[in-house]
């Protein structure tokens, strides 16, 4: 376990390029209502030959932002080919996995079901409908793509996490470096390295404060 | 882990994290008569010299509970099936 205190707090932005502005501000101010916050209007610079560009944020919660890039006089065309999948970044070949294809993303919390649900019709009124309602394990999320392509979640936890979560976490991660650490890692491998560390770590295990009971 | 009470037999092993969507998965593999149940700090310790088989159904597990129930397997034994119908865990 890390020693080190831990001093940052929370997502300062996460940013993405753009060819479609127009449907960017409408999807996130105008549909979802996430106020535009701050912007620079930047001419081209640097060594290389820099586009002239507008960098746009908008506000996620919790002064969290998320963040576009439109360069002018570019298109599509600048990050390469057009995929058969993904979005206006990340390019893929039809036969790459959906699983792998989906699998970065962005998820902005929201506090409830009921903020969920408000979510979930604010999008469904618009160009870019709901297209997944998904409990998972302990939280419940709404998915829709943007006008960008980029593969977009709100999510709600269904309870807190408990403190025995946190044990299970760290034994989790510690049995997975093991297991990666050798040879032909298998999901058989970590369950039974974990086992292990169950047996070493888990009866003299005490939730290190009082959380929410189990 | 290992071996049986006996020393003869395989004792299958399998760890379940006691959190609430996983209350009912100890529940339903101690309806097995040669199922037993314990307990090592948060976990629930679900052993047996037989192959342990959950049913999903019994359960009740939505998807993603269901799938990602298992905390770990003793070595000595494997999960053979987890699927729609079944969690099966026998000597590997």
């Amino acid at each position: 376990m890390s020693e080190l205190d831990h001093r940052v707090r929370g997502v300062d932005h996460v940013a993405f390029p753009t060819f479609d502005p127009a449907a960017t501000v409408h999807f996130y101010r105008d549909v979802l209502g996430f106020p535009v916050v701050h912007s620079i209007c930047a001419a081209g610079w640097g060594p290389e030959q820099h586009p002239d560009f507008i960098h746009f944020f908008f506000d996620i919660g919790n002064d969290d932002r998320i963040a576009f890039f439109y360069y002018f006089g570019t298109d599509p065309s600048v990050g390469g080919p057009r995929g058969a999948k993904g979005d206006v970044y990340g390019r893929f070949a039809a036969d790459v996995p959906e699983y792998f294809v989906r699998s970065r993303h962005l998820a902005i919390h929201v506090d409830g079901e009921e903020d969920l649900l408000e979510y979930r019709r604010r999008l469904d009124a618009s160009d870019w409908p709901v297209e997944m309602q998904i409990q998972h394990e302990t939280i419940e999320s709404i998915y829709t793509h943007d006008p960008n392509g980029y593969f977009f979640e709100i999510t709600r936890a269904l309870r807190p996490v408990t403190p025995q979560e946190d044990l299970d976490a760290g034994l989790t991660i510690d049995a997975l470096l093991d297991v990666v650490s050798g040879p032909d890692p298998t999901f058989g491998k970590l369950l039974a390295r974990k086992a292990e560390l169950i047996v070493e770590r888990a009866a003299g295990w005490e939730p290190a404060s009082t959380g929410p009971a189990s | 882990m290992g071996a049986g009470l006996d020393g003869t037999g395989v004792v299958n092993t399998l760890y379940v994290l006691d959190v609430p969507e996983n209350i009912a998965v100890p529940k339903v593999a101690a309806e097995d008569p040669a199922v037993t149940v314990g307990r090592l700090g948060p976990y629930f310790v679900i052993s047996s010299d037989q192959p342990i088989v959950i049913d999903r159904r019994a359960v009740g597990a939505r998807h993603a509970v269901w799938y990602s129930c298992v905390a770990g397997v003793a070595p000595g034994a494997a999960i053979t099936k987890h699927d729609k119908d079944a969690l099966r865990v026998e000597p590997a």
